[in-house]
């Protein structure tokens, strides 16, 4: 249907078709279920992603490491990072080298220079088990030493060397047991052993390694479905080909969430979504929600499901084509809905098109629309999302409520690889900024807003207890965003810690509540120039006059070390368009073209004198 | 389960996993004869297979041992076969 091979055969449009079908394939991919189709699938996407060549986009490199098979998954792999907007180049050293591989600062692995390894653990990595009658003590013992091993010995050795992220795929439970339903009670059981050392190796994991739950995994599937031993004996496979999309989706939406590739807002229908029947039609006591029949239970256990993923921050969203006064009745007069109007950042029922309402809740809320999950029984209006907004994640799904949490958990659109108390205050923050909507509707004009607002700030240099919400928000920030340069935790931390580097973090608070952090910037000095070269902003803050503040503060604390000059610098992307006049706005002059692409800005420090601002600077929050 | 119906049904897995409707079977096919049929590939045709024929699965043995379409097909009928 959109092949159009024949109009593009000559002009430089011949991407166009490609790309979509490449969307097209993707999507498809994402939703099947039969590995034969996903296989053939990815092979159609390989064609495709070959044809294209290079298409400007920076390349992941990717190792994946085992003591098992992983041939299989390459493919896969960069197929479901695709999805994601990733492009990847994977490194496979050969079958059980990967202790080597890692330890040595000179094996191939490590010239690829990775920056992220996935490593797949299995039973064949346990050298020593616990002997049958071992004591809790001995069995202690033998998993801190494997614990050990892996982490602070194999994975800080690889990451000192190479600065990679590590994904650590722990192990399934043994499909088989030796000692029954005693075996709970036995500390030197294999399969207690499992449990054991899989929890270590998460509750000790430095900030480096992030956990790819194999258990969870295996368990959701079934063991026994999750492990063919028959493979596992003639190809060393470390999974059942039907159990490969589980896990290659999961490691491809633990990479993206490091990337801040995964979505932050679900866009939902009403009607056959969250409750069954048409509350247009049936009224609102005729839908089906609640206890007393079986189809309202299975959508109460959606808006359940949907509560939860609220409530570690993910923001919820409707779409839905209704009288507003009928899509609200539901929320506002039934005990049975999980669901409460307070629980939506936004909120669009009407009759427009429902591309054009994610349009405007993406705008409101200020995300990317390929931040956003869309949500809805009916298949034409998906069709319709998919085709007019390519960015935006849409699930497929059947008519069936009870299988609505599942496809959303197993989808690995909503990995994170941390959940800080920011994201458990998201949605609150989102209502609070309806709440400045609202009165700077009202207020004549925009700088008395501001005053009303009463906005206090703490802008400091980086501090250890914000280490993780810094480093989330330099991955997560797309617009106000300067450089777009991407950081690890440990690059953070060593940013922190240098003597040449200037580092700066603001948090936000107003009448209506506490942004929370929502600024992060840093330069580094040399001699009497310092260079910020990384300087972005929270989206909810946009237009409150911040970014002047967080500019005093850089430029004071460059006058007070004796810095003479201040270059700043710009590098677009796709989406922070927004930012590129930022330094003429602060005085700074346009110097020749940037080396890369991109400008270079600088002013002298002589005769600085603060931005005027409407923001109060404390010295901490009360 | 005629054999005749093995073989059709066979060749349409073939033609699906390998994605060439062109590809016909002979007893004596052997992966040097399909071009793709590599170990990565065998592996995804006896899954497969095993899928496209209910109640299906090969033991151990004949995943590491089946060397050519006429092994698959006798491994097959011995299963199936009515």
């Amino acid at each position: 249907m959109v092949s159009g091979v024949k109009a593009g055969s000559v002009s430089p449009d011949t991407a166009m078709p490609d790309e979509q079908t490449r969307t097209q394939i993707l999507g498809a991919l994402r939703a099947t279920e039969s590995i034969q189709d996903y296989l053939s699938l990815c092979r159609k996407w390989r064609k495709i992603d070959r044809t294209a060549g290079d298409d400007g986009r920076a390349e992941l490199r990717v190792v994946l490491l085992s003591g098992a098979t992983t041939d299989f998954l390459e493919l896969p792999l960069r197929a479901e990072l695709d999805s994601f907007g990733l492009r990847a180049r994977i490194h496979r050293p050969d079958f059980n080298t990967h202790v080597s591989e890692l330890l040595d600062p000179a094996s191939a692995t490590a010239e690829f220079s990775p920056q992220i390894a996935v490593l797949l653990l299995g039973a064949s990595d346990i050298t020593e088990w616990p002997a049958v009658g071992d004591t809790e003590a001995d069995v202690a013992t033998l998993a801190d030493r494997f614990a050990d091993l892996w982490l602070n010995n194999i994975c800080a050795t690889f990451n000192r060397e190479t600065g990679a992220e590590i994904i650590l795929g722990n192990l399934h439970l043994p499909p088989t047991s030796s000692t029954g339903h005693l075996s709970r009670r036995l500390p030197w059981d294999r399969t207690n052993f499992v449990r054991r050392i899989n929890q270590l190796l998460a509750e000790r994991a430095p900030k480096f390694v992030h956990t790819l739950d194999v258990e969870l995994l295996s368990a959701q599937y079934g063991v026994q479905q999750w492990f063919d031993p028959r493979f596992w004996y003639h190809a060393k496979q470390p999974v059942s080909f039907d159990c490969m999309i589980p896990l290659v989706r999961d490691m491809a939406g633990i990479i993206a969430a490091i990337y801040g590739k995964t979505s932050k807002c679900i866009v939902l229908d009403l009607d056959n979504t969250l409750w069954g029947g048409i509350v247009g039609d049936d009224g609102v006591n005729g839908i089906k929600i609640g206890q007393g029949s079986a189809e309202g239970e299975a959508f109460l256990a959606f808006q359940n499901y949907l509560l939860e993923l609220k409530a570690r921050g993910i923001l919820l969203a409707v779409a839905s084509k209704n009288e507003d006064a009928n899509a609200r009745a539901p929320f506002d007069t039934l005990d049975d809905m999980a669901l409460k109007f307070a629980d939506f950042v936004s909120f669009k029922a009407n009759w427009g098109p429902k591309p054009d309402s994610i349009a405007a809740i993406a705008k409101e809320l200020n995300i990317g629309l390929d931040a956003i999950i869309f949500v809805d029984d009916n298949p034409a209006e998906r069709a319709l999302v998919r085709q007019s907004l390519p960015e935006v994640r849409v699930l497929e799904m059947g008519d069936d409520p009870s299988e609505y949490p599942y496809l959303l958990s197993r989808s690995g659109w909503l990995e994170t690889i941390e959940i800080t108390s920011e994201d458990r205050k998201k949605s609150e923050q989102y209502a609070a900024n309806r709440s400045r909507t609202e009165l700077a509707e009202s207020a004549v004009d925009y700088d008395s807003y501001l005053r009303s607002l009463n906005q206090k700030a703490v802008i400091r240099p980086f501090e250890p207890e914000h280490f993780d919400r810094i480093t989330q928000l330099i991955n997560k920030t797309n617009q106000f965003n300067l450089t777009t340069q991407r950081m690890t935790q440990s690059e953070v931390e060593a940013l922190a810690a240098s003597d040449s580097t200037l580092t700066a973090y603001m948090r936000l608070k107003d009448s209506f509540g506490d942004n929370g952090l929502i600024s992060v910037a840093a330069g580094s000095v040399v001699g009497d120039t310092l260079t910020l070269d990384l300087w972005l902003m929270s989206c909810r803050v946009f237009k409150r006059g911040a970014e002047f503040a967080m500019a005093n503060y850089l430029l004071q604390e460059a006058v007070r070390r004796g810095i003479a000059n201040v270059r700043g610098l710009y590098r677009p992307t796709a989406k922070n368009g927004l930012v590129e006049n930022l330094y003429a706005d602060l005085n700074f002059e346009k110097d020749g073209p940037a080396e890369q692409s991109g400008t270079n800005w600088s002013r002298t420090l002589a005769g600085f004198e603060p931005f005027p601002v409407s923001i109060e600077i404390v010295e901490d929050f009360a | 389960m005629t054999e005749s119906e093995v073989w059709q049904r066979l060749t349409s897995v073939f033609q699906d996993v390998f994605e060439d409707d062109e590809i016909t079977l002979s007893p004596e096919t052997t992966a040097e004869a399909i071009e793709d049929w590599d170990s990565l590939t065998n592996i995804q045709l006896l899954i497969a297979i095993e899928k496209a024929f209910p109640g299906l699965q090969f033991s151990t043995g004949e995943v590491a041992n089946l060397q050519n379409v006429g092994d698959l097909v006798s491994a097959i009928i011995k299963r199936v076969a009515t």
